[in-house]
């Protein structure tokens, strides 16, 4: 109990300096950003094409603080911890939730974000209204993309534990999961708050929430394994929580930003 | 009831019914705001997506033709050699081979000539997913290509070789004047239809975040809420080129035909 506390001490006089607008002056570096652009608010198109949203103003802000020259690049969600795990680019930002068995790979960021997962069932929905009750009637079903949060939060936190349980309707993308939501297929899907806000928001009542938020997950930015860029990021985002920069955008992106208008 | 003998002269009606939903599509596309943006910001892809499959292609029928001829090679090493090559890359799914090419094949071929080199010459990240992509497809393609040109130059007449022979051509020569674009007629629609299919699946490099069509159409409808509205202009745009692509080698082939009649 002492030594817990002591190491939280030196942990809060090692964060000090950092919120004392004390950051590293990285002289301009060029960093490698790779993202998706499908993940709204995070990033994704808005509807002039140009890509936009809270991670990209996150980073702005991070490489202001820092001193580095951002540039963008994109892959898909597929290759992107793969990529950045080989040092194809030197930061990865696409809402990645933060795993042990990924730090096995790559590097994470601390968190700048906290995402819970939420049940998104259709807007006629009577037969249940939160996970035990969808749990207790064998017939539902869910979609879920194999390898994702939402479908390990689908196998433990709502059924048996069994990831081969056939009451999971495994889609490729989150798209097409939700798709066969709409059409009758299935009676349940999972996202996290961010995207299942705004799918709901464009569906005009064909979509609702259900139940409680399930899981919180934290997300991160990824980066090679030993990436000298680790301890400056952080310090900048332990900065940007200080001041209340992540507090605005949070403020910008999921209570003003009107997804789709 | 007998089968249609002629199908072949039947109105196109088809390409009538297709025509219409074109046409009421881009209608879509220039009254509806959704249809608007989609068409807007997925047709950025398409420059992409042809040049990948162009580029792909072109690829892919040099290494095809190559394979071809070792293949018919007289030394079994070469015809071992070839044959190893095309039984697994047609083996394996594209998608594999993608993932395959870009994360096992370049990072490996890159640590191999730094060791070579002494020092690190070449950084993995020097070697842009695009060009992985496209070489994906290249040794995918090629082996499908080595088969329609084995086809093809084992379909020509034995007389006519034995007759190049008699003439003095050398085996070039032989190959060049003679026996190549015999084959090369006989498998002008093979290699039309194929490219075709390259293009469509040239989507696939959509898994690597290559920005072509599929990719912009991914990332639109996540952005925009709207997957069937989106598709279906993603949809249209592989359609306008695919069958329009089909209809120039129809086009194509008949007049080498109607040429082929004419020289003999």
């Amino acid at each position: 109990m002492k030594l817990t506390a002591a190491a939280l001490l030196g942990l809060a006089t090692l964060a000090a300096p950092a919120l004392a607008q004390d950051l590293p002056d990285l002289a301009g570096k060029e960093v490698v950003v790779v993202t998706e652009n499908a993940y709204p608010p995070l990033q994704f198109l808005d509807k002039s094409g140009a890509a936009v949203g809270w991670e990209y103003d996150a980073m702005a802000e991070i490489a202001k603080r820092l001193n580095i020259t951002v540039k963008y690049e994109n892959t898909s969600w597929d290759a992107m911890i793969p990529a950045v795990a080989e040092g194809q680019y030197d930061i990865g930002m696409t809402g990645i939730t933060i795993k042990d068995e990924r730090k096995e790979k790559v590097d994470f960021s601390e968190p700048y974000m906290r995402s819970e997962m939420l049940m998104i069932a259709r807007g006629d929905e009577t037969r249940f209204t939160d996970a035990a009750s969808f749990a207790a009637i064998p017939e539902l079903l869910i979609s879920a993309q194999p390898g994702t949060s939402p479908f390990y939060a689908a196998v433990y936190n709502i059924l048996d534990g069994n990831e081969e349980n056939a009451r999971i309707i495994k889609f490729e993308t989150f798209g097409a999961g939700l798709e066969a939501l709409k059409a009758g297929d299935v009676d349940l899907t999972l996202s996290d708050s961010t995207a299942a806000n705004g799918y709901v928001a464009a569906s005009n009542g064909a979509l609702k929430i259900v139940g409680e938020p399930l899981a919180s997950e934290d997300f991160g930015f990824i980066f090679p394994k030993g990436s000298e860029l680790v301890a400056p990021v952080n310090a900048a985002i332990a900065s940007m929580k200080a001041d209340g920069t992540l507090d605005a955008l949070n403020q910008k992106w999921f209570v003003d930003y009107k997804m789709g208008e | 009831m007998a089968p249609n003998a002629e199908p072949e002269k039947d109105f196109p009606w088809w390409l009538v019914i297709l025509a219409v939903t074109g046409l009421w599509l881009l209608y879509e596309m220039l009254s509806d705001e959704v249809y608007a943006s989609a068409l807007r910001v997925l047709s950025k892809g398409l420059v992409v997506t042809l040049a990948v499959a162009v580029v792909a292609y072109l690829g892919a029928c040099g290494i095809g033709l190559g394979l071809a001829v070792m293949g018919m090679s007289k030394r079994i090493v070469l015809r071992q050699a070839a044959r190893l090559y095309i039984e697994v890359m047609r083996g394996v799914p594209i998608i594999v081979l993608l993932l395959y090419v870009a994360f096992v094949l370049v990072p490996g071929v890159v640590a191999g000539v730094n060791a070579v080199a002494g020092e690190d010459i070449l950084r993995t990240r020097d070697v842009p997913l695009l060009w992985r992509a496209v070489l994906a497809l290249m040794l995918a393609y090629s082996a499908f290509l080595a088969e329609i040109f084995r086809a093809g130059l084992q379909a020509v007449d034995k007389g006519q070789i034995e007759a190049a022979m008699a003439l003095g051509l050398n085996g070039w020569q032989r190959f060049r004047f003679v026996r190549f674009p015999q084959a090369f007629r006989l498998i002008l629609p093979p290699l039309g239809n194929d490219f075709v299919a390259m293009v469509k699946d040239s989507s696939l490099v959509a898994v690597l975040g290559i920005t072509d069509v599929a990719q912009l159409a991914k990332v639109t409808a996540a952005g925009n809420f709207r997957y069937f509205e989106t598709y279906n202009v993603a949809a249209f745009l592989y359609l306008v080129m695919t069958i329009g692509l089909s209809l120039l080698l129809r086009r194509f082939e008949a007049r080498m035909r109607s040429r082929g009649r004419d020289a003999s």
